[in-house]
């Protein structure tokens, strides 16, 4: 009886340790450098295919440039629609 | 010819020339390391659950790091309704991690510096993503697109915003972990050529920075697979579970 108590305590610290562990582990280097490395190609990618897309348009309606135009700026727009979700995320991981 | 930095990412063909219709599918250098890094993973994992001991070995113990790791991971991202997936994430991550240490071997080519190796693995979460929300969901999937509180009056500016936004998802996963591997190997070759041209008098500088770069490498390596798996989870995520 005496040893399972003693089990059930140390069990207890353990799982203990292992909730400190992964809270310490969020705010490691190398999550942050990802992180980092992960936002910055995010904004660039979302004007490349907002182009993209503006520029097929533009070949299918016959109206160059404008499509081509009006898409590049929607495409700026949710680039950083992209970045600002990104950081929100990460916001929110680090409160909790 | 040795100098170029650009020289290294050259896909050539080893042996005969294989034509299947119009499709050229003769065995390249690239193909024949992304089978090498397929045989290191099988023999790497094999190795390490061979013997399944209570206390490890080292082998044993990385690759039980490395299952604790990709599992820990889709837990932590994508819940516990995602756990059906860790085939699919595992084989992704081993894959690309594979994939870039052994482009870190000298006289080794970097499957993943290709932009179309990339965007194929890309393509494929993206696919496999999408599809798997229609099964999910139904048409109800389409509502992502549709963040919650819009006027009607921005709604068809918005929704052209989301759609743009989620179609930007392939071309990002895939562009970051090509433009990392291109750029860190061009930096490495370029410093490399700096030893040779400065010669035994001022050629110590550039080594140390070679060396220095090679490190910052392979912490690259390991970064950009661990991105590459963590946001294949977050796009899991939105898939699964539908909000915001």
């Amino acid at each position: 009886m005496k040893k399972i108590k003693e089990i059930a305590t140390r069990l207890e610290i353990a799982k203990k340790n292992i909730k400190n562990m992964r809270n310490n582990n969020q705010g490691s280097n190398a999550a942050s450098l990802g992180k980092a490395l992960k936002i910055s190609t995010e904004l660039v990618a979302a004007v490349v295919v907002g182009s993209i897309i503006g520029f097929l348009l533009d070949d299918w309606f016959d109206t160059k440039p404008l499509l081509t135009i009006c898409f590049f700026v929607i495409g700026v727009a949710a680039g950083i629609l992209n970045v600002f979700r990104s950081a929100k995320k990460m916001q929110n991981k680090y409160k909790n | 010819m040795a100098t170029n930095p650009m020289h290294q990412f050259e896909v050539y063909r080893i042996g005969p020339e294989i034509n299947l219709g119009e499709i050229n599918l003769s065995f390249t250098n690239a193909s024949l390391f992304m089978t090498i890094s397929s045989i290191l993973i099988l023999l790497f994992l094999f190795l390490g659950t061979k013997k399944k001991s209570l206390v490890p070995t080292k082998i044993q113990f990385i690759t039980e790091a490395s299952y604790t790791f990709v599992a820990k991971m889709i837990n932590d991202t994508a819940g516990s309704s995602a756990k059906s997936f860790f085939p699919f994430i595992f084989t992704l991550f081993m894959f690309v991690l594979f994939a870039n240490m052994v482009g870190m071997l000298p006289y080794s080519f970097t499957v993943t510096s290709h932009i179309i190796v990339t965007f194929v693995l890309a393509a494929m979460v993206f696919i496999g993503v999408t599809i798997l929300g229609f099964i999910k969901h139904g048409f109800k999937y389409l509502e992502i697109f549709v963040p919650k509180g819009v006027p009607i009056i921005l709604l068809p500016l918005i929704v052209i915003i989301e759609i743009i936004s989620y179609l930007s998802r392939p071309v990002s996963l895939s562009v970051r972990l090509f433009a990392n591997m291109m750029a860190g190997h061009t930096m490495l070759k370029v410093f490399g050529g700096f030893v040779i041209s400065l010669g035994l008098l001022g050629g110590w500088l550039p080594l140390g920075f070679s060396v220095a770069l090679t490190g910052l490498e392979i912490l690259v390596a390991f970064l950009q697979a661990y991105v590459f798996a963590i946001l294949t989870c977050i796009y899991l995520n939105d898939a699964l579970n539908l909000h915001h």
